[in-house]
C-alpha cells in the first residue's frame, strides 16, 4: 500500500496473470481456490436451467405461435405470465414444502457431497433447476412466439408456402431460423448475467454454495479480493457470451459474415 | 462447539452454533439402557454467516469458534451445574495461596497429528510468542495484561516440566482463573515457522485446515465448503475416547442455510439432526412425533445499543434521554409478542443465569411503573427535546424539527425484524420516527461497528477511542451480547471506556474503576466481588448505554433418535457422548 497507485495496479495485474488472485479474508482461503471450488455449483445450475428453459421455452414458443389465439395459446400465455411473475424465493420454498417436506421425494437442500457427474446429482438439482428455469421458460416462450409471429407474416414465408413446401419445413427451416436471431441475444445475455447474480436467490434457498451467493456475501463483507475477481470473471463471461452470440448469428443467417 | 467463555457480540437470531448455557438446572438425561452405539452422521443446521477462519487466534466470531471447538477440546468444560469437567488437564488448575501463580498440569497422552507430544512448551510458546506478540494483535490480549506500577504488562508464563506450566502474575485478579481455562494452543514446531509474519501466519495452510490437531478433540477436519458446510470426521485417536470409544458419530457436519425457513424445512423433513427453532415454530415442532425440542436458557442478553458517538443523534449522549427511550419500550411486549414468551426481561449485563446476578437497585426501565410513555415524554421535555402545548407534549429536536432515528439490525432473523418494528411502533407513540435498516451481519460489522477517527490513519477497530465513528451513521442497533456467566468482569470489553467491543462510545470513569476492582485483590473476598457487581449493574442500568431487552431462552430441536443429550446448562458440554439410538 506504500507504493504508487500505478505500481500497485501493475502488481495486481501481474499477480492475476500468474494465478495469484489474492487472499479472501472473509473465507480464509486464496481467491483462486475459492473460485475453483465454487464455480462448478453455479455452472451446473445455470447450464441445466438454461437447457431446460431453452428446450421447453422454444418448443412452447413455436407451438403457441403456430396455434395463435387458440385455447392452448391462451393457457400457455397464462402460465407464461405466471412464470415470469412468480418470484424465485416463493417458488423455491413452495417446491421444498411440497416435494421435500410433504412428499419426501427430494432432500430439502442441495447435497454437495454427491458426485458431480451422477444421476443422483441430476436428481438433486431438479427443484433448483425448476425454480431458476421456470421464469426463463416463460420469458423465452414469449420471445420466441413474438419473433415467430413477426416472421410468419413476411414475404419469404409466403414465397416458401407458394413453392409448395410442407408446413413443417416452412416453420422449422424458414420461420424458426430467422426468429432465433433476437432470441439468441437474449439467451446469451441471460447466461452471462445469471452466473454471478441471477442464480443468487435459488442458491440461497437450496443451500447451493455457488458463486452468486459467494460474491454477494463478499460484497457485504467488503472482501475486496473476491469482489474484484468475480467482477473480472463476470466481465469476461459477458464478452464471451456476446462473442458466442455473434458466432451463432452467422450459423443462423448466412448473410451475416465477419471479415 | 461454541467458545467456552467467549465474549462476543452477535446478530439477533443467528444460529451459528447451538445455544449453550442454562440456569444450572439438571433436567432428565435422555438415554436408553445399554451401551451407546457408534455410527451415523450428525448434521447441525445453522443460519447466518459462515465462519471466517479456523485459525483460532484470529477468530472474532462465534461460528468460527464453534467449528474449531470440534477439533480442539480446550483445558476444561463446564457441565450443567457449572462444575468443571477436565479435558486436556490431568488435574484442576492450582492457584497459589497469594493468588499470583496458576499452575496447569496437562494430561501426558496428548499428541499433535505428527505424533509429537503436546507439551507445556507449546502452551508457553503460544502465549508468549503469539498471543502476547505485538505483530499478532490478538483481540483478547487485554485479558492477559495487568497494571503494574502504572504500566500495563503481560503475565509471565513459565515451563515447569514437560506437562506442567505456571502463569505468574504480579497483581491479584480473582477472575483470572477463567481466562486461563480459555487457553488454546498451537504446536510450537509448526507455528514458529510463521513467527513475526502476519500474512504467513494468517494464510498458513496447516493452521487453516486444522491438520495439526492430533488427538486433541473428538473430531478431525475433513472438508469445509464455504457457505455450505463443514464436515468433521470421527477422531479414532481421541484421548477422551480411550475407555468408551467416544465420539459416537462417524461425522459431525454443520450445514449453513440461507434462510431460517429452509433450515426449519430441513428439520421437519428429517434431513438434519438438530437446529435452533425460532419462537413461532416451537409449537409446531413440539407436536411432531419425530422431533424433540428442548427449551434452555442462554448466556446472552438481547438489547438495543444507543450510539453516543459523533455520528449518532446528539440526544443519545444524554443519560436522561436514553432512559426516556428505554422507558417507552415495553420489555413484556418484546417477550410476549416477538419471543412468544421465550425469555425474561433483562435489566443488567449479568444474565439471571449467572451466580453473580443481583437485582438490587436496578433501574427496571420498560417494565412495571417504569414503562410509561407519558413519563418518557416528560423526561425528554426536561432534557430539552420537546415542548408543551395545551397540556400536550410534543417531542421534537432542539431546533423544532421531528426526531428521526436510524435503527440497524441484521437480516435473516424474524425475531430481529419483529423487534425492530415493535421498537418503531413504541417510539412512534412518543413522537419519534424510526427508520429501520436491515443489513446482513457482515455489513453490520464492517459498516456500523468498526470505527476510526475521521481523517486518521487508524486501523479500523470496534473501539478506536471517543472521537472515532463508524463508516455509516446510526442511532440504534439491535443485537445480542454473549457473556461469561462465571466471570462477568469480562464484560469490561463492552462497558469500559477503552473496551474492545464498546462500539457505542460509552464512558463512565466509575464503571471503569469498578471493573478494575472486580479483578483486583480486594475482590478476592466473594462478598466484596458481589457488591462490586451489584454496584456495576446498578450504574450501567442507570446510564443505559444500551436498553437491555431480554434474557432469551433458546429452543433446540433434535431428531428423536439422538440420545445422550443433557438439556440444560451448557447442553453441548458432552456432545461427544451423543449417539443415535
Amino acid at each position: 500500500m506504500d507504493k504508487p497507485l500505478y505500481e500497485q495496479y501493475f502488481n495486481y495485474i501481474s499477480s492475476l496473470l500468474h494465478g495469484d488472485w489474492g487472499w479472501s479474508f472473509g473465507t480464509s482461503m486464496p481467491v483462486m481456490e475459492l473460485i475453483k471450488t465454487h464455480w462448478v455449483y453455479s455452472f451446473q445450475l445455470v447450464l441445466l436451467s438454461s437447457i431446460f428453459a431453452i428446450v421447453l421455452g422454444i418448443s412452447l414458443g413455436i407451438f403457441t405461435a403456430v396455434k395463435k389465439n387458440s385455447r392452448a395459446d391462451h393457457i400457455a400465455a397464462f402460465f407464461s405470465f405466471a412464470g415470469i411473475s412468480i418470484p424465485h424465493f416463493w417458488l423455491g420454498i413452495m417446491l421444498i414444502l411440497i416435494f421435500s417436506v410433504r412428499l419426501g421425494w427430494f432432500k430439502t437442500y442441495y447435497d454437495t457431497s454427491l458426485p458431480m457427474l451422477s444421476l443422483e446429482n441430476l436428481y438433486a438439482l431438479t427443484l433448483p433447476v425448476l425454480t431458476l428455469g421456470t421464469g426463463m421458460v416463460a420469458g423465452y416462450s414469449r420471445y420466441v412466439r413474438s419473433a415467430m409471429l413477426e416472421n410468419m407474416g413476411k414475404d419469404f414465408v409466403r414465397t416458401a408456402r407458394a413453392k409448395g413446401l410442407p408446413e413443417s419445413t416452412v416453420i422449422g427451416k424458414h420461420v424458426f431460423r430467422n426468429a432465433m436471431l433476437p432470441v439468441i441475444t437474449i439467451i446469451m445475455l441471460d447466461m452471462s448475467g445469471i452466473v454471478f447474480g441471477g442464480a443468487y436467490i435459488t442458491e440461497v434457498i437450496f443451500g447451493i454454495p455457488g458463486l452468486g451467493w459467494m460474491s454477494l456475501k463478499a460484497v457485504f463483507a467488503d472482501d475486496y479480493s473476491v469482489v474484484m475477481a468475480v467482477t473480472l470473471i463476470g466481465a469476461f463471461l459477458t464478452l464471451l457470451f456476446n462473442l458466442l452470440a455473434d458466432i451463432a448469428y452467422t450459423c443462423l443467417d448466412p448473410r451475416i459474415r465477419y471479415e | 462447539m461454541c467458545g467456552r467463555a467467549a465474549l462476543l457480540s452477535a446478530g439477533i437470531g443467528l444460529s451459528g452454533c447451538l445455544e449453550r448455557a442454562s440456569e444450572g438446572v439438571n433436567q432428565s438425561v435422555n438415554t436408553t439402557s445399554g451401551a451407546p452405539k457408534a455410527g451415523g452422521k450428525f448434521i447441525e443446521g445453522a443460519s447466518g454467516a459462515d465462519a471466517e477462519t479456523l485459525n483460532w487466534i484470529l477468530v472474532a466470531d462465534a461460528t468460527s469458534l464453534g467449528y474449531i471447538g470440534l477439533t480442539l477440546d480446550g483445558l476444561i468444560a463446564y457441565d450443567n451445574n457449572f462444575n468443571t469437567v477436565l479435558r486436556w488437564m490431568k488435574k484442576d488448575i492450582e492457584v497459589s495461596q497469594d493468588g499470583l501463580a496458576y499452575t496447569v498440569t496437562l494430561r501426558d497422552d496428548l499428541e499433535w497429528s505428527d505424533g509429537k507430544p503436546v507439551t507445556s512448551e507449546d502452551f508457553v510458546y503460544t502465549m508468549k510468542n503469539l498471543m502476547f506478540a505485538d505483530w499478532m494483535a490478538y483481540s483478547y490480549a487485554g485479558d492477559w495484561k495487568e497494571d503494574v506500577e502504572g504500566k500495563s504488562v503481560f503475565v509471565e508464563p513459565k515451563v515447569d516440566n514437560e506437562t506442567t506450566f505456571t502463569i505468574h502474575r504480579k497483581t491479584v485478579n480473582p477472575e483470572f482463573l477463567y481466562t486461563v481455562t480459555d487457553l488454546n494452543v498451537y504446536p510450537k514446531h509448526i507455528a514458529s515457522r510463521y513467527e513475526g509474519d502476519v500474512k504467513g501466519f494468517t494464510q498458513a495452510p496447516e493452521l487453516n485446515d486444522l491438520s495439526y490437531t492430533g488427538n486433541l478433540g473428538p473430531y478431525r477436519y475433513k472438508e469445509w465448503i464455504r457457505n455450505d458446510k463443514i464436515v468433521m470426521e470421527r477422531n479414532p485417536d481421541y484421548y477422551g475416547g480411550r475407555v468408551n470409544g467416544e465420539p459416537y458419530f462417524d461425522e459431525y457436519t454443520i450445514k449453513i442455510f440461507g434462510t431460517s425457513e429452509a433450515r426449519h424445512a430441513a428439520m421437519e423433513a428429517g434431513d438434519i439432526s438438530s437446529t435452533a427453532i425460532e419462537p413461532e415454530q416451537v409449537k409446531k415442532f413440539k407436536e411432531m412425533p419425530s422431533v424433540q425440542v428442548f427449551t434452555v436458557p442462554t448466556s446472552q442478553y438481547q438489547m438495543m445499543q444507543y450510539n453516543m458517538r459523533d455520528n449518532g443523534w446528539e440526544g443519545l449522549r444524554n443519560k436522561n434521554v436514553r432512559q426516556a427511550l428505554s422507558m417507552a419500550i415495553s420489555k413484556e411486549k418484546i417477550i410476549q409478542q416477538v419471543r412468544l414468551g421465550f425469555g425474561e426481561p433483562a435489566y443488567s449485563f449479568i444474565p439471571k443465569t449467572s451466580p453473580w446476578y443481583d437485582e438490587t437497585g436496578l433501574l427496571k426501565l420498560g417494565a412495571g411503573a417504569l414503562y410509561d410513555k407519558n413519563k418518557a415524554k416528560e423526561r425528554l421535555v426536561e432534557a430539552g427535546y420537546g415542548a408543551r402545548k395545551n397540556n400536550e407534549i410534543q417531542v421534537i429536536n432542539k431546533n423544532g424539527s421531528q426526531i428521526k432515528l436510524k435503527l440497524v439490525t441484521n437480516t435473516g432473523s424474524n425475531v430481529a425484524e419483529s423487534t425492530a418494528f415493535l421498537v418503531k411502533q413504541e417510539l412512534a407513540d412518543i413522537g419519534i420516527e424510526v427508520d429501520i435498516k436491515l443489513v446482513p451481519w457482515e455489513t453490520e460489522l464492517r459498516k456500523y461497528y468498526i470505527n476510526k477517527v475521521p481523517g486518521s490513519d487508524q486501523e479500523p477497530r470496534n473501539n478506536n477511542g471517543a472521537r472515532a465513528v463508524s463508516e455509516e451513521s446510526w442511532d440504534l442497533i439491535l443485537a445480542g451480547h454473549f457473556v461469561d456467566l462465571l466471570q462477568p468482569s469480562g464484560s469490561e470489553i463492552f462497558f469500559t471506556s477503552d473496551g474492545g467491543l464498546n462500539i457505542y462510545g460509552y464512558s463512565n470513569p466509575q464503571v471503569d474503576a469498578l471493573f478494575k476492582k472486580a479483578r483486583s485483590k480486594d475482590a478476592m473476598d466473594k462478598n466484596v466481588r458481589k457488591e462490586v457487581y451489584a454496584e456495576l449493574s446498578k450504574l450501567v442500568s442507570e446510564d443505559q448505554p444500551l436498553d437491555f431487552f431480554t434474557f432469551p431462552t433458546a429452543n433446540i430441536a433434535f431428531k428423536k433418535g439422538v440420545l445422550g443429550i443433557e438439556p440444560g446448562i451448557n447442553m453441548n458440554y458432552n456432545y461427544q457422548e451423543w449417539y443415535f439410538g
